[in-house]
């Protein structure tokens, strides 16, 4: 029996061949990375737990490798309390006093900035403290979102502990996707047809025709929301996309990896990809998806039947649209949203936030007129940061807001008051609705 | 011997955001203070029942706790007298915070019995839930290993022998 990618990297990095369903007492891991979220109380975590272990050894505290450990201020920068700033400046001494490498406020979105500086590649073990962390995975990495305390003892030892390898679900994907269908349209789709569990404790594997003929960002978008199935995580194999993109990138040794045409799968799910339009999903969850041309339908559903989860919407009419996000601020992306709303303007009666992913993006996008077109139609462009999606700067939501957004979560109050809605889509439906004031087929506009 | 009394029943799907909103996550660092945030946005009366009762049990649907990766989630329960959670489900990154503070999360297929009040006694050495009140045993299953971390309270202990292995083995 042949092995997934999930039981080969596990495998290498225990030195043994280990299958799904197997436990693992200590899983050495080979990259880990700290938000300004995370890392404040992680580090206080590290100190309160392990001083006293290395003060009985007679060495200073150090982390397990500080070339491979990343702290990045993204999630509520520039600070805008001063109990923020604190952890900031916390994140900086820390990295300074143990050789680990700090990012500035302002370079971007963690599940952005590492990829795109070549510190991910094919056979890491990644751990992040956000769930988003699966967005690594389309690099053919084992990336997982921890919680505080798994985060400070793999800072401290370098490992993960009582690991069960998980079975992985095959999403084979085939066709082409139609002119204005996106990748955030593949993903919301899988999410709507497998619901908000439907992967739990097994990882996503994309593969197929469908992914290798996506460009890398494109790619990231449908890994980042693996978690929003409860996958463990999402894997993509290493191809020409991926070794194109880490020429001349990578900081690390690059491998190619695929899982064995004859490994074991929990499930297999084929999408034609010829067969989707754009997605949007209704509020409070991601998997209360619809496609754009039944809109009307899924509204009046809404309004017969409403649950918790799934709450009345009266019309289509939107009042804030966002652009950004680790899901959908890369280069593509603002390309795509660009497309759109050149020589058109932003509606009157809506806020359009649009912020790229890293400063890098964000450069590019300056140099390439991106920005000014964004400006011009009168859309707010921030510096970069998770802004309105983390729901608690630059763009909190109002009890009457209606927001369509190119983020991961349309949780009930994620982005501000919980009456507020919003509904997901790609960055070219966002912009399109941005244009005109409520949900919009951006099919229209190309 | 857990014992408590069911204070809180929930649908499917439950979020972290639910739980502990973001909002409230970089305001302290001190695990007591996410206490006075459970279930802000979505069920803010959860903190005055669990004040009237000294030991709360949380039933949960499917998928408990999903979503984003906020420890602060476990916090934002476990301070508000929560001694055990008995749901259909969880995502894998809430069960190991959950791991990690010794805040026990039972798994039963059907969690539709229970209602509020009922008294429960939780045993993890057989496996069972004994409703006082309704009268009535149900069996779980967990992994003995899974056991041993939730009566513990984590795994600090086995964390700390290890970074002292690898200290004396870089000596």
């Amino acid at each position: 029996m042949g092995q997934t990618m999930v039981e080969k990297i596990v495998s290498r990095q225990v030195g043994r061949k280990v299958s799904a369903g197997e436990k693992i007492e200590r899983l050495p891991i080979t990259k880990l990375f700290f938000n300004d979220v995370i890392g404040p109380p992680a580090i206080e975590g590290f100190r309160a737990n392990f001083t006293e272990v290395f003060e009985r050894y007679g060495t200073a505290p150090r982390v397990f490798d500080p070339k491979r450990l990343y702290f990045l201020p993204d999630h509520s920068v520039p600070a805008f309390t001063i109990q923020i700033a604190e952890g900031v400046k916390l994140m900086k001494e820390f990295a300074r006093e143990t050789g680990a490498k700090m990012y500035k406020e302002g370079d971007g979105i963690e599940h952005v900035v590492l990829i795109e500086d070549g510190q991910i590649v094919p056979w890491d073990i990644v751990l992040g403290t956000d769930s988003h962390t699966d967005t690594n995975g389309a690099l053919g990495t084992l990336a997982f979102g921890v919680g505080t305390t798994d985060s400070l003892y793999a800072m401290a030892t370098g490992h993960l502990y009582d690991f069960m390898v998980p079975e992985s679900v095959k999403f084979e994907l085939t066709g082409t996707l139609p002119k204005g269908v996106f990748s955030k349209d593949i993903i919301l789709h899988i999410i709507g047809v497998m619901g908000a569990g439907g992967c739990s404790k097994r990882v996503a594997e994309f593969t197929g025709p469908g992914v290798r003929s996506l460009p890398m960002d494109a790619r990231t978008t449908i890994c980042n929301m693996a978690v929003e199935m409860s996958a463990r995580t999402g894997i993509m194999a290493y191809d020409d996309v991926v070794a194109d993109f880490l020429q001349g990138r990578a900081q690390w040794p690059v491998e190619p990896i695929d899982s064995d045409p004859d490994a074991d799968y929990a499930q297999v799910v084929t999408i034609d990809l010829s067969s989707l339009e754009p997605i949007v999903a209704f509020p409070h969850k991601p998997a209360n998806t619809t496609p754009i041309s039944r809109l009307q339908d899924m509204i009046a559903r809404s309004q017969r039947e409403p649950t918790p989860d799934f709450c009345t919407i009266d019309d289509d009419i939107i009042t804030d649209a966002f652009l950004g996000s680790c899901t959908n601020a890369r280069y593509e992306d603002l390309v795509a949203g660009a497309a759109i709303m050149r020589g058109h303007q932003v509606h009157p009666e809506v806020n359009l936030i649009v912020i790229p992913a890293s400063r890098k993006v964000y450069q590019r996008a300056m140099q390439e007129g991106l920005l000014q077109v964004f400006i011009e139609a009168g859309a707010n462009v921030e510096s970069s940061n998770c802004g309105p999606c983390f729901g608690s700067h630059m763009g909190v939501m109002s009890s009457k807001a209606k927001m369509i957004s190119s983020s991961n979560r349309n949780y009930k109050g994620r982005m501000g008051s919980p009456e507020a809605r919003i509904f997901l889509a790609s960055p070219a439906t966002v912009i399109a609705s941005a244009i005109e004031g409520r949900i919009t087929d951006p099919r229209k506009y190309l | 011997m857990i014992t408590g009394n069911v204070t809180s029943i929930y649908g499917k799907d439950i979020n972290t955001d639910d739980i502990i909103p973001a909002s409230f996550l970089q305001q302290s660092n001190d695990r007591k203070f996410f206490k006075d945030y459970a279930f802000d946005r979505y069920d803010p009366a959860f903190r005055e029942r669990c004040k009237q009762t000294t030991a709360n049990i949380v039933i949960g649907g499917e998928n408990f706790a999903c979503g984003s990766s906020r420890e602060q989630a476990v916090y934002a329960i476990q301070e508000n007298n929560v001694v055990c959670v008995i749901a259909q489900s969880y995502p894998d990154i809430f069960y190991r915070n959950s791991l990690s503070n010794g805040l026990v999360l039972i798994t039963l297929p059907d969690t539709s019995s229970f209602q509020i009040g009922d008294e429960l006694r939780v045993d993890l050495d057989t496996y069972s839930i004994e409703n006082v009140t309704q009268g009535t045993t149900l069996r779980f299953e967990m992994t003995p290993d899974d056991c041993d971390t939730f009566k513990q309270g984590g795994m600090i202990g086995r964390v700390r022998n290890h970074l002292a292995e690898l200290l004396q083995a870089s000596k």
